[in-house]
């Protein structure tokens, strides 16, 4: 060894001098991370690495993808996981590669996580392209030692299905509030025609415990307008088959239903694809409509009956005033008095829409011409009793003879006369109102019997008046049978 | 035209710093020595015999081999100003 040393010039003894030093330094630096070891036979290599195998035989044993990224961010190992996740063959991926399926804000991320995992922990969310595909995954970098070399590990987690799963639930969390939210009753039912959603609107209309049950099951529909030949499964039958139905009118026979009649339509259920996955039942409240429709009914049939009995009562009333009276200005007269009393009576009814009018009213109706209730010559007592519409004309009529009388004869033919009209009996049956008459003339009976009289005694139906012409005034004693 | 500049860099499989050499070589070559180098690169870990041509101690090493003198240049080439100076190429001849 000496000899061949000795050997060297002086230059070549430099060099090997500078270059045992530049060994040392790169040794003592950290720049190099293996060393040649010349054997008996062989030379060997041996890394510096430390346990720089065995994080590359962790880093294979992990599911998820797994990366070693050295300082300078360059990719020292990839697992293969990470390469079946990103679709590239095991051992080809470089850090420009993984760089390159990201977009310019993820690239961004991406490098600011590797800067900062060199430090500390850190973890970050990334969306990049694998073929057609747009993967999300969740990084997590930590700072690792690779033997002499300071870096970075980086794991790799697809969260794409999480985040699509967390997507759909969120999809059907919308689907939810969207259905509770609508005003109108949704059923939703299946292929088979079983209910397998509905909103709170719907509940109310359904029989209890409706989820699992038949259409028909669930809810109890009858559908007059189609003479009871249709039925409730129908409607499901024909929207699961594709058939819309729209604008149907039925009757809610749920017992426990809150409404009595509604409108349906039914649509198919596409969820995805073109198969039908069921249908989606709407119902729309029509108990008011109807309600208001059948009111409107009723009160046409009660106008043509009133309308009838009305123009029957003139007729008789023209006969019997023709029969009493001696000449036309007489008949004119008494004939126009008992129409426009009739007439009264009518516009109070028409006033009060045909309920709850009050004795009171219809006395202050037909006095009115003469003397209001509070003029002082007119008592009443106990009047504040509703009158059923048929008895109010009825009664109208009477206090119009009585009033008639009393400006022609008795106590409103002078002016101190008064009139107290009272309450002065109220039986189960009927109710008497008493008509006095003071401080008028002096009453004679009459000669004969006018129609006014018939008609104040035979007017009140089983009720009935008894009229008596006191010689202090007339007094009629009127009976109003209670409904 | 002159002879290109014959480089053998010897690594050791993939260890950081063999990879950092590789890396780092292949900038400057392409930066400073564009069309005027050749490379060979010899990974000692297949073929440690290799090591004995170049009297090889420390991996990463770079050897200049052509034009002589041969120069070796120890480590993962990252000064890239004292690989030029080694390499003898200065900015302007490239």
């Amino acid at each position: 060894m000496t000899s061949a040393v000795s050997a060297l010039s002086r230059a070549e003894l430099e060099a090997r001098l500078e270059e045992a030093e530049e060994t040392l330094r790169a040794i003592r630096e950290g720049e190099i991370d293996a060393l040649v070891v010349r054997g008996a036979d062989a030379e060997q290599v041996f890394t510096l690495e430390g346990g720089g195998q065995s994080y590359r035989t962790f880093m294979e044993a992990m599911d998820v993808g797994a990366a070693a990224f050295d300082h300078d961010g360059q990719l020292l190992y990839a697992n293969q996981a990470l390469c079946t996740l990103l679709d590239c063959p095991h051992g080809s991926l470089t850090a420009p590669a993984l760089i390159a399926l990201l977009d310019p804000v993820n690239q961004a991320a991406f490098q600011s996580l590797l800067a900062q995992a060199q430090q500390e922990r850190q973890s970050a969310e990334i969306h990049l392209r694998v073929g057609n595909a747009e993967r999300s995954m969740l990084l997590t970098g930590t700072p690792l030692e690779f033997g002499i070399v300071q870096g970075a590990a980086v794991t790799f987690t697809d969260i794409s299905e999480r985040e699509q799963a967390a997507a759909a639930r969120e999809s059907e969390r919308l689907a939810r509030a969207i259905l509770a939210s609508a005003n109108e009753a949704v059923i939703v039912c299946d292929r088979a025609g079983h209910v397998t959603h509905l909103n709170g609107a719907a509940m109310r209309i359904c029989a209890e415990a409706p989820v699992g049950k038949t259409f028909a099951e669930a809810i109890a529909l009858g559908f007059p307008e189609a003479s009871e030949l249709m039925s409730s499964d129908d409607i499901v039958t024909m929207a699961t088959a594709g058939l819309p139905v729209q604008g149907l009118e039925a009757a809610v026979r749920t017992p426990s239903a809150a409404i009595t009649d509604v409108m349906i339509s039914a649509a198919p259920l596409v969820v995805s694809g073109e198969r039908t996955q069921g249908c989606v039942v709407t119902l729309v409240d029509l108990s008011q409509r109807k309600a208001a429709e059948r009111h409107q009914s009723l009160l046409m049939g009660e106008l043509d009956h009133r309308v009838k009995n009305t123009l029957t009562m003139v007729m008789a009333i023209c006969a019997r005033t023709a029969a009493h009276e001696r000449t036309i200005e007489e008949f004119q007269k008494s004939f126009t008095g008992r129409i426009q009393a009739l007439a009264a009576t009518h516009t109070l009814l028409s006033n009060a829409s045909w309920q709850n009018l009050q004795i009171r009213d219809v006395l202050a109706a037909e006095l009115a011409p003469f003397a209001s209730l509070s003029s002082g010559r007119i008592l009443t007592e106990g009047l504040d009793i509703a009158v059923e519409a048929k008895m109010a004309v009825s009664l109208g009529l009477v206090f119009h003879e009585l009033t008639t009388n009393a400006v022609k004869y008795g106590a409103l033919s002078i002016p101190a006369g008064r009139i107290s009209v009272r309450r002065i009996a109220d039986g189960d049956e009927a109710l008497t109102i008493e008509w006095r008459e003071h401080d008028g003339p002096p009453v004679t009976p009459p000669q004969s019997s006018g129609f006014g009289q018939t008609l104040i005694s035979r007017s009140l139906g089983s009720g009935g008046a008894k009229l008596e012409f006191s010689p202090a005034g007339v007094v009629c004693q009127i009976s109003i049978p209670k409904s | 035209m002159a002879d290109p500049i014959k480089l053998v860099l010897y690594v050791a499989g993939e260890t950081p710093k063999s990879l950092a050499a590789i890396r780092n070589l292949e900038k400057i070559c392409a930066e400073h020595l564009a069309g005027k180098y050749r490379v060979e690169v010899i990974d000692l870990k297949k073929s440690p015999q290799l090591a004995r041509e170049h009297g090889i101690v420390a991996i990463p090493t770079l050897v200049k081999e052509l034009p002589v003198p041969i120069r070796k240049i120890i480590g993962d080439l990252s000064d890239t100003p004292k690989v030029l100076v080694h390499l003898a190429v200065e900015e302007s001849s490239s």
